[in-house]
Parts: C-alpha cells; structure tokens; sequence
C-alpha cells in the first residue's frame, strides 16, 4: 500500500522539478469553465474536486494532429524528409484508474504490426500518476467493465486523497519507484495524516455481462440485427465520444502545403464520421450511421479483447458525457448482453 | 402536457397519420432526456416532456437521416424555437410542410446547465435564447399541446451572449482576432457543432470537399479557424439561434456568439430573421429588382 505522503507544497516543488528538469507536467485544470487535461505551471492550476476531464490525457502521447514528414516534389522525383519525434520527459498527474488502464490498450494498437514511434517514444518518457476516485456521477461505470476507483493497470503511481487536502503515495510499478527516488525531497515519509478519503465505488450495472457480449459479437451472424439500427438511430455521426475516448486510436494522413512543398500530418479520425470508410471508387461499406456505430462497439468489446487481450472500453463515461444526443454505450451493452 | 402529448401520439400512430413520432424520452438514470422514435401506439409512455428537453430534435427530418425517412410519415414533437429551424428547412426547399406533423409544445424554457437541475426551472440554468423567446407558443404547427404562455421578450434582448457581443464589438481589431483565435485553438474537429445542426444538411460539407481540400482538416489554429469561420458564413441569414452547436461543443466555443452576431448584422442589413414565416425566402437567396445596393442591379 501507500509508502510516501504527498501534499500541496510538495506538488507544487514536483511540479517545478519536473519543469527545470526540461519535461512538462499535465494535470486536470480548468479551461472554458470545464476541467481538460492541459499543461499546468504551478500548482494553482491545478483542478480540484472534479469527477474526471472532459478530454483524456491521450493527447499528450498522440497529439490531435503532428507532422510526420515533410515533402518536396521536384522535377526529378520526390524527396521525403522524415520528422524525429519530440518527446520530453512528461508527468500525467490526476488521471483517473479508468483512464490509466487505457494506455496499454494505445500501446498494444501502436506496436501492433509495426512500432509506431511517434506514440511508443513519448509513452516511454511519461509517469502516470493517477488519483483513486472519491467522487463520481451517473456515466461512470468502471466496475462494470471489470476495472474499479482503485485499480492500478497503467498507472505509475497511485495516489490517495486525504481528508486533510494531501495524498498517500503508492508506487505502482519500477518506473514509478524510479520517480519517487528521484524526487526523494518531494514525497515525504508517511505522516501523521493517513485518513483516506471514502473511494466512490459505483455498483456494476445490472444486465450487462462482458463474456456474453463477446461471444455474441465473436458470431458475426449479429452483423445485420436490426438492433443495431433500433440502439442507434439517434446517433448524430459526430466525432465527440472519440475524441474524448481514452482508446480511441484512429488517425489520417493527410498532406498540407502547395502542390510542390509541404508537410505531412497525422490527424486524430473518427469512425463515426461518414466519409471514414468511404472508398475512392465511391463505395462505402460503412454507408450509413449503425454500421459505423456498430463498429465502434465491435472495436471496443471483441477487435480488442480477442486481438490484444487488452480492455477497449475502460468505463469511464466520456462518450456518454459529451454525446449531444445522449446515446449511453451502456444502453447498447445491456441491449447485446441478452 | 406529457399524458396530453402521449394521448395524441397514440392517435396519430393509431390512425396511420404518421409512421413514427420523434420526441424525448428518459435516459437510464432519468437524469437527461434523449430522442427516441416511437413507432409502435403501445410504446408511447416512453415520450416525455420538462425543461430537459433541450435537443432541437429537426435534424431528424433531414435528408442525413434516410433511415429514419424510411421509416415513413413523421410528427415531430417541436418546441417554437425548433419550430423556426423547421420553418427554414420549408423555405430553403428542404422539406414540404406537409412532409411532417408538427407537434408544437408551448415551453417556459429549457435547462441548459443540467447540473443545477433539481426538478425546478430557474432563470440562471436557462440559454439566453429562452430569457428573449417570441416563439413559446409554437407559431407554425399541426397540434399545439400545453398552456398558453403569457411571457413577453424584453423590448432590447438581454442575456449573457448579448452583453459579451457588445464587449466583443467594443474591442479592437486584433483583440478581436485574439479572442477568436483563441477561443478557436481548442477545436477538435469534431464537427459536433455540424452535425447537431438541422441547417447543416448538406450531404457532402465544404471541409469533406478534398479535390483540392478548400479547408484544412488537421485541428491546428488555421485549420480551426477556417473551419469555424466557413461554417459561421454558411449560416448567415439562416441560423436561428436555436444554440444546438454550442450546447453540443465538447471544448465549450462560444458559437453563440458567432451566430447572434451575424443574426444581428443580418436584421440590420435586410430587416430578416429567419424561421418565422415558412413563404418567406431567406434573404441570401433571393434577388429583388428592388434591392436597396446598387453593385447587384
């Protein structure tokens, strides 16, 4: 369990050691009146009270958007200049266990077939040190997808709120020993304020049962079921629940500049948009919105169970929270549990 | 008024009027309200009516959603500001008013800031649309249900939007760029504000136009700019401030602003605001012989 004590004046030397030492420090802050994942400077910034950020920290190893090349087309050929990418030592401080739990999945997507540098390089060089959840609402459901407030896959650190404002620091994994030794002056020895606030333990959902919407999905003979079109046909085909999904991992290419000179960029994309599967010779299999639903959910419970044996959906209610029509996932997992 | 909207649900389904009825329902928690399609005379204790009801629920009879055209005939349960974007949809030759039953709920506002939600309407959790509403009795519709509303707009428009409008305008050219330029960097390309939008029915949008790609899809600031800026010109003369693209924004732009501005330049210039009279052309797209510039004669 906890082996260290944290409080607001060591978070605050934390997060200048981390600063001087050239990384950055990323942790929920308020922006636009909602609290998001940003960079903070101070400790000031730092959010407090919050159930969890609108966005996930995801951005922050697999930013929006980055340029991978640059390119110049000339009158003998074309000439391809790749970028290196740019990771700097990062600390992801305030993530929920739901979130947390994420990271494996992104990595396991990005050193699938091929080891894509521009996300495994920057996952290397970043500390998660997440917060057990005291509070919660009605879109989290983590123990539901076998997760739960205190849960330490992919994190680093696991802290602990307590009822005097501080933290109970617990070292997760080497790479979180490794930070707390470095930060030695920091993370004080255990003290005298041990009383740990209550964690928000949401009751799994009844009806829903992960085993039986695998195997139901693992037969494709569900790929027409009107179900799909009845759970779905209110969906907008926005992009908000994947970008704001901690595992949402799909990307563009796209090339930006003239015709002779420019760069070549990596786009967050979303499989709920209509021209994502749309072929250049006019087909679309994914022609119209519950199939490409139907797919998100295909990716979420069985592309990554049964490819990487890793979680697609860690329970954390984003998509629910953002949807402006209020489509909840756990709707459609209660319908296929059946 | 819900046992009076779910009694003429049931006859319309009954009767064969109309195939489906699009309305509210409950979320699981009962905490937000959600649409729903109501096909079937038995289902129709699944529609309600409160202050929850906040989607603009006429992008659904849009040419976006063949499945739901499919399913035939539609009445639409339509408060008076979702009235006004049906209205442009008839003018903009979108859809016949026959096309659709129009259900008209008379309203006292909706609750946009949900969290402050405890069973009673208050002015603080209400959008400024509600605070300056001319349409709380449904002005074009088949059925009206619910109780007269005596609410009279103030004779000037107040609200939040307004007064940052004027402070905006107050500002110089490069604050103003600034204040754009900033609140624009947190886009994410979502395009939640598009496809929320009953006016933004084109099948193909200019950002998807990529044969050259007239707007740069990666979220950076010019991409995000030109994007934001497209769209906001798409809708002058059209937009009725019905507040569904910032509501459904996931970084909280203030597209409110955008959109009353341009409502604002557009009653200056043509003495029009759109989504109250169905035979009335907007005005960027009409040409009278009598128009007050000369360039276009």
């Amino acid at each position: 369990m906890a082996d260290r004590y944290l409080d607001k004046d060591g978070l605050a030397k934390l997060i200048s050691s981390v600063i001087g030492k050239g990384g950055r420090f990323i942790a929920p802050a308020t922006v636009a009146r909602q609290t998001v994942f940003k960079e903070v400077i101070t400790a000031d910034e730092v959010a407090t009270g919050y159930i969890l950020a609108r966005n996930s920290f995801k951005e922050f190893l697999f930013p929006q958007t980055e340029v991978v090349a640059d390119f110049s087309i000339r009158k003998d050929g074309v000439e391809l200049r790749a970028r290196d990418v740019k990771a700097v030592d990062t600390v992801v401080f305030g993530g929920r266990p739901c979130e947390a739990a994420s990271v494996a999945s992104l990595r396991s997507v990005f050193t699938w077939d091929f080891v894509d540098e521009f996300y495994t390089k920057r996952e290397d060089k970043t500390v998660v040190i997440s917060v057990a959840c005291t509070n919660g609402d009605d879109a989290c459901f983590c123990t539901t997808v076998g997760l739960s407030p205190e849960s330490v896959a992919g994190s680093d650190i696991m802290l602990y709120e307590t009822t005097k404002g501080g933290w109970l620091v617990h070292s997760v994994t080497d790479k979180g020993k490794a930070f707390v030794a470095a930060h030695e002056v920091v993370f004080g020895a255990q003290s005298a304020d041990t009383d740990a606030v209550t964690l928000y333990n949401p009751a799994p959902i009844e009806g829903i049962d992960l085993a039986r919407i695998g195997g139901r999905l693992k037969d494709r003979g569900h790929y027409e079921d009107p179900i799909w079109a009845e759970l779905t046909r209110k969906c907008i085909g926005c992009g908000a629940c994947t970008y704001v999904c901690p595992t949402c991992h799909c990307f563009d290419i796209i090339d930006e500049g003239t015709a002779f000179e420019g760069e070549r960029r990596k786009n967050w994309d979303a499989c709920q948009i209509d021209m994502f599967t749309l072929h250049a010779s006019g087909h679309n299999p994914r022609d119209v919105q519950w199939k490409r639903w139907r797919n998100r959910f295909m990716c979420k419970f069985n592309f990554y169970p049964e490819k990487f044996k890793s979680t697609g959906c860690v329970g954390c209610g984003r998509c629910i929270r953002v949807c402006p029509v209020r489509l909840d996932i756990t709707e459609a997992m209660e319908a296929l549990s059946k | 008024m819900e046992n009076a909207l779910r009694q003429k649900a049931k006859e319309l389904l009954e009767s064969g009027d109309v195939k489906v009825v699009i309305g509210y329902g409950w979320n699981r928690a009962k905490t937000r309200t959600t649409p729903v399609f109501i096909t079937r005379p038995a289902d129709v204790d699944k529609l309600v009516w409160n202050p929850l009801c906040v989607n603009n629920l006429s992008i659904y009879l849009t040419r976006k959603f063949k499945d739901i055209l499919a399913l035939g005939k539609p009445a639409i349960v339509a408060k008076g500001c979702d009235i006004r974007n049906i209205v442009v949809l008839i003018t903009e030759a979108q859809i016949k008013r026959e096309d659709a039953v129009i259900i008209g709920m008379t309203c006292e506002g909706v609750v946009y800031r949900q969290e402050l939600w405890k069973g009673g309407l208050k002015p603080e959790m209400m959008p400024t649309k509600c605070h300056n509403c001319d349409v709380r009795n449904p002005h074009v519709s088949d059925f009206t249900i619910g109780e007269r509303s005596t609410f009279t707009p103030p004779e000037t428009p107040t609200g939040m939007v307004f007064d940052k409008i004027k402070a905006i305008d107050a500002m110089d050219a490069s604050e103003r760029w600034n204040f754009w330029v900033g609140e624009f960097s947190r886009c994410i390309k979502c395009y939640a504000c598009r496809q929320v939008c009953s006016l933004c029915y084109c099948e193909r949008c200019i950002t998807e136009k990529n044969m050259p790609q007239w707007i740069e899809t990666s979220a950076h600031p010019r991409g995000n700019l030109s994007w934001n800026l497209t769209r906001a010109m798409h809708l002058v003369g059209r937009c009725t401030f019905c507040g569904e693209c910032e509501r459904a924004c996931p970084v909280n732009i203030p597209l409110n602003l955008v959109n009353q501005k341009m409502i604002q330049v557009v009653d200056s210039a043509f003495e029009f605001k759109s989504g109250y009279d169905e035979k009335t052309h907007p005005p960027m797209i009409v040409f009278k012989p009598d128009d007050k510039d000369d360039f276009i004669k």
